[in-house]
């Protein structure tokens, strides 16, 4: 087709996504923009001109709790993930390889609750969390969360893919369960766990709702409930929002330039849950 | 072989306790508190049965939150779905720089919600970037900016959904592209078919199941939209959804739980039709293996 279509129709081709391809970056590189303007110069400001400045990162950590907040999200993030590529791993196997009712109906609680909406248990999750007295923890925000049914249903259908006779050759030669699951499979299953610890902790890094409604305290806030509390901050304008937004996604993206290929395959294979 | 079934149901532990703790208990939990008046204010439940449920389909506030919502729902679902099958058409052949095109556009969707919905309110303010532009082409702005006017903010955050949403769905077109088998257009080539008969009578049909799937688990994240109204618009300007109404009636100064987790069951079951269909779509996904 590309033969076909010509040099003229090629270059079109390139106009028309290099058009859209800034549309969908535009607001980014505004953000940046934004970020390293000077306080209070809002208008008649150019992409590339006016001024440039880095005291809005500065002035950002120096006078919010952005630095804990990134730590947080960092924290909250690894032991989510860790969380999810261990127990996520522990079921699945199971589910993969012990075909026996009560797991056919363990596997269907995992579909179900992949496709529940987990909005829908916000007020009891809430109450819950002050009862058992784990509100404004890093406990509420990492307890909940700790087993995901995306993490299992992913590595089921990895697991299954993966040929038995390696784990009949251990217990053959006498190994024990735990240590045909950590050392026989568990390596076997390295694409699988980067797939899913990508997601896990870009989907943790990113959540908004649930972090807020089961913290108070700065001291335990992640970056995006810290970020749209700044809103309200009277010290703070649109240049240091800006800034703020710029630190949060920074890291998100340099991943993605690193991992793209195995972020882009972890979507296609769950696509099945947001 | 005993033992091996024993440390089986050991290692299915963890999600047997968060099924049961995180999941099937409080979805009990809020079922019940929907029929009980239970408030932080006057902590004491009294069974009131049906009372929360008629009081809502009463509730203006109630009613437009759920309008809103449809009109998110089925206002950018289509946009979103064409949008990215065209985008997924465009960097589906070889061409160089085909992966820079595909990341550039997926980019906004692994973004924080947040800080995307601060960059647009910051683009969309009085004297923002669009507002400007919008001028230059000769349009009307709103005199306090596009998210402070009840005719403009719904249909701004929603444009800026399918800015944000259209890469994603794009990804899972290609990768439904990809499993169409090249045999097909070899054949329809031989037999002469143009490009536009191909498309309409072997991608388009067997695009289908994708497309079909992409539009429920849009509609299931668009009845869920909270974060955009959180931090763009507090649900005011016509913007209130339902998930911002159960956040504003249950978590912030009125506390109602009762009459807010019922909120939260009406839209489970709305949801519920979705995830059902999206339950049998999972299922014939499976014959399509994409």
């Amino acid at each position: 087709m590309v033969g076909r279509v010509g040099a003229v129709g090629q270059t079109i081709r390139y106009a028309v996504l290099g058009a859209i391809l800034i549309g969908m970056l535009f607001p980014f590189g505004w953000m940046v923009r934004v970020s390293l303007m000077e306080s209070g110069s809002l208008s008649n400001i150019g992409l590339f001109s006016g001024s440039f400045t880095l005291e809005n990162y500065i002035g950002l950590f120096e006078q919010t709790s952005m630095g804990r907040y990134f730590f947080n999200s960092i924290l909250v993030g690894l032991v989510v993930t860790v969380g999810n590529l261990l127990f996520g791993f522990m079921v699945a196997y199971a589910l993969a390889r012990y075909q026996t009712l009560p797991n056919k109906l363990l596997f269907f609680s995992v579909i179900v609750i992949l496709m529940i909406p987990a909005h829908i248990v916000i007020i009891p999750l809430y109450l819950m969390a002050v009862k058992a007295k784990i509100y404004d923890s890093y406990w509420a925000l990492i307890l909940p969360w700790v087993v995901n049914p995306i993490g299992i249903f992913l590595m089921k259908q990895y697991i299954e893919s993966i040929p038995r006779s390696m784990e009949e050759a251990a217990r053959i030669d006498g190994a024990g369960e735990l240590r045909i699951l950590f050392t026989v499979v568990m390596p076997l299953c390295k694409p699988a766990m980067a797939v899913l610890a990508i997601q896990v902790f870009f989907t943790n890094w990113n959540s908004f709702l649930f972090p807020y409604i089961l913290t108070q305290s700065e001291s335990v806030r992640t970056l995006p409930v810290g970020l749209a509390m700044l809103q309200g901050h009277q010290a703070i304008d649109w240049q240091h929002l800006m800034a703020g937004s710029t630190v949060a996604v920074l890291p998100v993206l340099v991943l993605f330039i690193f991992l793209q290929r195995r972020i882009v395959s972890g979507i296609t294979a769950g696509a099945i849950k947001q | 072989m005993r033992s091996h079934k024993f440390i089986a149901y050991l290692y299915t532990l963890p999600w047997v306790v968060t099924f049961l703790l995180f999941w099937t208990f409080p979805l009990i939990y809020s079922f019940l508190m929907g029929f009980t008046d239970y408030q932080l204010l006057d902590p004491e439940y009294n069974w009131v049965g049906w009372q929360n449920y008629r009081s809502l389909f009463n509730d203006p506030e109630f009613i437009g939150a759920l309008k809103n919502t449809f009109i998110f729902a089925f206002g950018t679902i289509p946009v979103t779905t064409v949008a990215a099958l065209l985008l997924a058409l465009l960097v589906n052949r070889e061409f160089k720089g085909r992966g820079l095109f595909r990341a550039g556009y997926f980019v906004p969707s692994i973004t924080s919600l947040v800080v995307v919905s601060l960059i647009f309110c910051n683009l969309y303010s009085r004297d923002g970037y669009l507002a400007m532009l919008a001028q230059m082409v000769g349009l009307d702005v709103p005199t306090n900016g596009f998210l402070y006017d009840s005719g403009t903010a719904l249909y701004a955050i929603m444009a800026m959904d399918v800015w944000m949403s259209v890469g994603y769905y794009m990804l899972i077109f290609l990768a439904g592209l990809k499993s169409i088998p090249d045999e097909l257009y070899e054949a329809a080539e031989v037999s002469g078919a143009s490009p536009m008969r191909q498309f309409l009578s072997i991608t388009l049909p067997l695009l289908k199941p994708v497309a079909l799937f992409i539009i429920v688990i849009n509609s299931i994240k668009s009845f869920q939209v909270f974060v955009e109204i959180f931090v763009m618009t507090k649900g005011k300007f016509d913007t209130l959804t339902s998930v911002y109404f159960i956040y504003e009636r249950g978590m912030t100064t009125r506390f109602e739980f009762g009459y807010a987790s019922a909120a939260a069951y009406i839209l489970f079951v709305i949801i519920g039709i979705f995830s059902l269909a999206q339950f049998l779509l999972f299922r014939q996904r499976k014959e399509y293996g994409w």
